[in-house]
């Protein structure tokens, strides 16, 4: 059972640069990544929209390991800005966990 | 053998019928049989030119009867019946043999036996024919009102529209104030107008027509006559009793919101109500949302509840109300107005937020609102604990996952029931379908015709609708009355059963039998005998096999003919 947070859903909402309410879980941004991040982005993108903050932190390995080729994002029906994103997390993940990038 | 002159045309329809059924064959078999005077094929019987020749012959060859072997009667019933009229031919007179659906198309694997098949039928077509009789039709006046059961916003528009025709028109609304559902609303999707405006305007400007009447706290208590003569009785406020005559009636009666069990979905547990409720609430409300004295800092709504239930549930609903994903759409934006920090979480089987609606669907996508899809085998579970609502579900898109979703307030978007409307549904002899709600002829050929001619139904009364469609129903109910009441006449089919009063002993079966109270005892020449009140008889025939004494024939179907008919089907072929 994991626990929905809404308070990293305002974090989150808080840096306006994220946006994957357009997203309709098609998969095509999972088939056509190069390094095979299955669990990046739709399902990755999935836990940021419900809250789940724990999951998000359980993935940081592969949130890094992105290559930003951009090749999803050119790929998606649904015109998520997926590259962009992931550099949101990057940022919240550097902040939050390794309190880099304070203001 | 008979003397009568019948013309028999076999019809190929443009190979719809001649691909399968050799109908050249079909005609030579038939050409000597009793009282066959004409016997062509045709390519398209009901081309303009084959109809204009089958004229021709009737006057010429003085034709006192007319079989058309061809397609369906539901498609040119009517335009043969009116080839015999044109020819002045009784158009009762003439039979209709179905070729096409019942045989051609149905035995393509084997052209012999349709061939069969066909001279079989056209032999029983002819049968009949030698033994029809001329009909008239009923002409009835018709009288220019219409009573409108239900004052809610379909009841009220419909009121309007008929005044402006010129129509008088008498509302009764069974509850003291008018304006049902909509009335007791605010802002509504999709223009956020409030609801209680909108009625607010229909009622002003129906108080300032001289030709419409609003009774309140009425019932419909009896109803007589027919279509364009109903004779009605209703009563005020449990007392007075007053008598209208109307032409025709519209049932807009509306819907109840569904009601929930305690437990179901934590319904009951403090923190967990209804949509209705909620929007009352919000409604209410200014600026900062709060429950119970806690300010609403996170929201979930439960769609589906009631609505699409599994079959394995006792007496479940199984029909999608329709509206229910809107109005929640709708209302979470709502919220967003009020306070846009509250997190809003959807919990849904399917998002139904259809055409346009789903522009609001989209706008509460982009606004934060959550939207995750439980399984229609695995609802929700909801439990209270501390101050707040657990709300455990599993998300289809995250491959099943289950997540804990902790709320202030969980709404529950409860979807539309039918109102229970027993004496009525009585009175009126309407019937209901498998859903509870009323039932029309069919859904898209005649969507707001009961059999029971002369009455409509319209709004929710017959199923689960928006506001608009609602009123669409309601626009359609008032063409097809004034259409009725402003030719000032209807002519009614004579196609109905009749009763042998020499042969009646009144025992009472067939008025048990009748679905339309279109039987009535009378006393005939000292005797109580039964009989047929033509206006309401439909001719189902209900009552024939019933009668002990085989005194009831329906016109058009004796037991002479059909007996006629079976005796012609079983004649050798060859």
């Amino acid at each position: 059972m994991t626990r929905v947070d809404s308070k990293f859903i305002d974090e989150i909402k808080t840096s306006e640069s994220f946006n994957a309410s357009a997203c309709m879980n098609c998969g095509v941004c999972t088939a056509v990544c190069p390094m095979g991040l299955d669990i990046l982005p739709r399902q990755l993108f999935r836990y940021v929209i419900i809250g789940v903050e724990d999951r998000v932190l359980e993935n940081q390995e592969t949130i890094f390991s992105c290559l930003m080729c951009k090749m999803c994002e050119q790929n998606c029906p649904a015109g998520v800005n997926i590259t962009e994103n992931v550099r949101t997390l990057r940022t919240y993940i550097s902040r939050k966990v390794f309190g880099l990038l304070r203001n | 053998m008979t003397d009568r002159r019948i013309g028999v045309y076999i019809c190929y329809c443009g190979g719809n019928i001649s691909d399968y059924v050799e109908v050249e064959k079909v005609r030579v078999a038939i050409s000597r049989d009793p009282g066959v005077v004409v016997a062509k094929t045709t390519m398209f019987a009901c081309s303009d030119a084959a109809q204009e020749e089958m004229i021709e012959d009737i006057k010429t060859n003085k034709l006192d009867g007319l079989v058309v072997a061809s397609c369906s009667p539901k498609l040119h019933l009517f335009t043969f019946r009116a080839v015999a009229e044109r020819a002045g031919l009784n158009p009762y007179q003439y039979v209709q043999v179905n070729l096409r659906e019942q045989d051609s198309w149905a035995h393509q694997h084997d052209k012999d036996q349709a061939t069969e098949k066909g001279i079989r039928l056209v032999r029983a077509g002819i049968a009949k024919c030698a033994l029809t009789e001329p009909l008239s039709t009923m002409r009835i006046k018709t009288a220019p009102r219409v009573l409108i059961i239900g004052a809610g916003v379909a009841g009220l528009r419909a009121a309007l529209s008929l005044s402006d025709m010129g129509l008088s028109v008498f509302v009764i609304e069974k509850e003291a104030e008018i304006g049902g559902w909509v009335g007791k609303f605010g802002s509504m999707f999709p223009n956020d107008r409030k609801g209680i405006d909108l009625i607010g305007t229909l009622a002003g400007e129906a108080g300032q027509r001289d030709n419409i009447k609003i009774f309140t706290s009425s019932e419909l208590i009896e109803k007589g006559g027919s279509i364009g003569d109903f004779s009605v009785v209703i009563q005020v406020e449990g007392k007075e009793k007053i008598s209208l005559n109307v032409g025709t009636v519209i049932v807009a009666t509306g819907f109840d919101s569904y009601r929930l069990t305690e437990g179901e979905f934590g319904y009951g547990l403090d923190g967990v109500i209804t949509l209705p409720d909620f929007k009352m609430m919000l409604d209410k409300s200014n600026g900062s949302l709060a429950f119970n004295g806690r300010k609403i800092k996170d929201i979930a709504y439960i769609y589906c509840v009631g609505s699409r239930q599994p079959r394995e549930m006792e007496n479940p609903n199984l029909y999608c109300s329709r509206y229910c994903c809107t109005a929640a759409v709708h209302t979470s934006l709502e919220v967003g107005k009020k306070d846009k920090s509250i997190h809003q979480f959807h919990l849904y089987r399917d998002m139904r937020t259809y055409g346009k609606y789903e522009l609001l669907y989209n706008s509460a996508l982009n606004n934060g609102s959550v939207f995750i899809k439980y399984a229609d085998d695995d609802f929700p579970k909801v439990e209270r604990a501390g101050d707040k609502v657990h709300i455990k579900v599993k998300d289809l898109l995250s491959h099943g996952e289950e997540f804990d979703i902790e709320v202030d307030l969980l709404i529950l978007v409860t979807g539309m029931i039918p109102r229970k409307n027993n004496k009525l549904a009585d009175v009126l002899k309407l019937p209901i379908g498998m859903d509870g709600f009323f039932n029309e002829i069919h859904p898209k050929l005649r969507p707001v015709e009961t059999v029971i001619d002369g009455v409509f139904i319209a709004g929710a009364s017959q199923g689960p609708k928006t506001l608009a469609e609602s009123v669409t129903s309601s626009m359609a109910a008032v063409s097809k009355s004034a259409a009725l009441l402003m030719k000032g006449y209807v002519d009614l089919e004579p196609l109905i059963a009749k009763i042998d009063p020499e042969r009646c002993v009144w025992c009472d079966e067939c008025t048990k039998a009748c679905p339309y109270g279109a039987i009535e005892k009378v006393s005939a020449d000292g005797k109580e005998v039964a009989r047929i009140i033509p206006s309401l008889c439909k001719g189902g025939g209900t009552c024939v096999p019933l009668c002990p004494q085989d005194a009831i024939d329906v016109e058009g179907y004796t037991d002479v003919q059909i007996t006629a008919m079976i005796d012609s089907l079983i004649k050798e072929v060859k």
